[in-house]
């Protein structure tokens, strides 16, 4: 059978069942609309907290009795680091003056005080496109072990939080995900069991007169095909529309500028769309299955 | 007497029988019959003799409990599930309640048969159109079986059946719901396609059918056959 055969039949099965296969089109696409909001949710705070960890930054606080002449060497060692994309010096002094400053009003309370008493550090700024918790733990642990460094601080209970929130969060958007697909196949199956069901009578004759069982199956596959990438690609056209509705709000909003609304990767998209296409398609062959044998 | 060379059609020692729970129903039993190419024969006998199971078994839609069967060179116990597409489109089957797809017009209805081979959309049309005029329905191509009387929708049929000029005709009661006029119809188109080459089994058990024919006439009773 040709695939023009093929498609001319789909299509005029299409017509005649359109209520059936609109159904099952709109059971594949609010199935795919609820797991990718869930999907951009979670890019989004990955996203987020990707951001975060980069902006929180590295300080290295050196001990004491680190002499001047060592800085620049240190300073050197810092910015040859792949992972870091910024290193800015501050002495005891400049560290004494911003806590001043910190305290305002009631900065007398450092009367008195040794303004080199704050040991001297380097603030580092961490390289975005390289930013992972788990390099920036190693790099903070590696530069610790250095003889000048007293300590190596960095927001890693945030991050932390943080991470753990965006795990759990990929777990619920697995689950939902396995579930929702789960729920559409059964959906599509019985769908297709159905209509199989009703035309029952209608592929007996066909078989009668000698058709295969690709002949039978493949106009309900092409359907399929077509129900699970109108299906995918709805709900995908819905949640972007939904995305940059909030691109609008985040221009106009003062509180949530800079915040950088990202959608599903493409890569991510073009999987959402093929796993859609394959569970319909896939749902179809096996709910055929029993009315294909003789 | 019917040389093995020449049969179309063979049966050795078939029986069939139905089971349910504890009983066996024996449709029949120990069935010899050869058929060859090119005859016309009227296979008879009350109804539940098994004509239709006869029938049945030679297009592949129900297997023999015993025996073995020849269809055009080819032994049906051989044939895998997916050979069997290929073996019915050398069989037109014709059924007395026409087996039409209601929703589809007598043009797509007669169509169906070739576009399960894969025939060509002009070509088909073609054969279609000529099928058609031979049947007497050229001029309702476009209406659905559910606009015709019964003697149109058997010829309809007929069309569907002859289209992809099979070798066999299989006539399951084709005129056991038309009138004496359609009957006469009906047979002289089976005349016809009989006289282009193809072989027929026409059952039926209304005897006034085959009561002056010279043809063969087999009749089933109690099981067996009687000639």
């Amino acid at each position: 059978m040709s695939l023009a055969i093929l498609c001319r039949r789909a299509f005029s099965d299409l017509r005649q069942n359109f209520c059936a296969q609109l159904i099952t089109t709109m059971v594949v696409s609010l199935s795919i609309l609820i797991f990718a909001f869930f999907t951009l949710l979670y890019f989004n705070l990955q996203h987020f907290v990707d951001r975060f960890g980069a902006e929180l930054g590295l300080v290295v606080f050196l001990s004491e009795d680190t002499p001047k002449d060592r800085i620049p060497s240190l300073y050197q060692k810092l910015t040859g680091l792949s992972e870091v994309e910024k290193v800015t010096y501050i002495s005891s002094e400049e560290a004494f003056g911003r806590l001043k400053n910190f305290l305002k009003d009631e900065k007398e309370v450092l009367e008195g005080v040794d303004p080199r008493f704050l040991p001297p550090s380097f603030e580092i700024q961490v390289n975005r496109a390289m930013f992972q918790l788990k390099r920036i733990k190693q790099l903070a642990g590696e530069i610790n072990k250095w003889p000048e460094v007293s300590k190596v601080q960095f927001g890693q209970e945030w991050i932390d939080r943080l991470y753990v929130f965006s795990g759990l969060l990929r777990t619920i958007v697995a689950i939902t995900g396995l579930l929702l697909l789960f729920s559409a196949a059964f959906v599509v199956t019985n769908t297709i069991k159905l209509t199989v069901y009703a035309r029952q009578e209608e592929l007996k004759i066909i078989r009668l007169v000698g058709a295969t069982n690709f002949f039978i199956q493949g106009p309900f596959l092409v359907e399929a095909f077509w129900q699970g990438l109108l299906g995918s690609s709805l709900a995908l056209g819905v949640v972007f529309a939904c995305y940059r509705f909030f691109q609008g709000i985040e221009a106009k909003s003062e509180l949530l500028r800079g915040v950088n609304i990202c959608f599903i990767p493409w890569q991510y998209t073009v999987a959402i769309i093929a796993s859609s296409v394959l569970l319909c398609v896939l749902g179809t062959a096996l709910a055929m299955r029993r009315s294909l044998r003789l | 007497m019917i040389s093995l060379e020449s049969s179309i059609i063979r049966l050795k020692d078939v029986s069939k029988k139905y089971s349910t729970d504890n009983t066996d129903n024996v449709v029949f039993s120990g069935i010899d019959l050869e058929i060859e190419k090119g005859e016309f024969v009227f296979l008879t006998g009350p109804s539940g003799a098994g004509k239709s199971t006869i029938l049945r078994i030679l297009f592949c839609a129900e297997r023999p409990t015993s025996g073995e069967v020849w269809v055009d060179g080819v032994i049906l116990s051989s044939l895998s599930k997916a050979q069997v597409p290929y073996l019915r489109r050398k069989i037109g089957v014709i059924f007395q309640d026409f087996k039409l797809l209601s929703n589809r017009t007598i043009f797509d209805n007669v169509a169906l048969s070739l576009e399960v081979i894969g025939l060509g959309k002009k070509q088909a049309e073609q054969r279609v159109m000529q099928v058609l005029d031979g049947v007497g329905l050229a001029g309702k191509t476009s209406h659905y079986p559910l606009q015709l009387s019964g003697g149109e929708q058997q010829r309809v049929a007929i069309a569907r059946a002859v289209v992809n000029r099979p070798s066999i005709i299989l006539a399951d009661e084709p005129t056991g719901n038309l009138d004496l006029q359609r009957t006469e119809e009906v047979i002289m188109l089976m005349e016809e396609l009989n006289a282009r080459g193809a072989t027929i089994i026409f059952a039926t058990h209304d005897d006034r059918l085959f009561k002056n024919t010279h043809r063969r006439v087999i009749k089933l009773c109690n099981g067996r056959i009687r000639i």
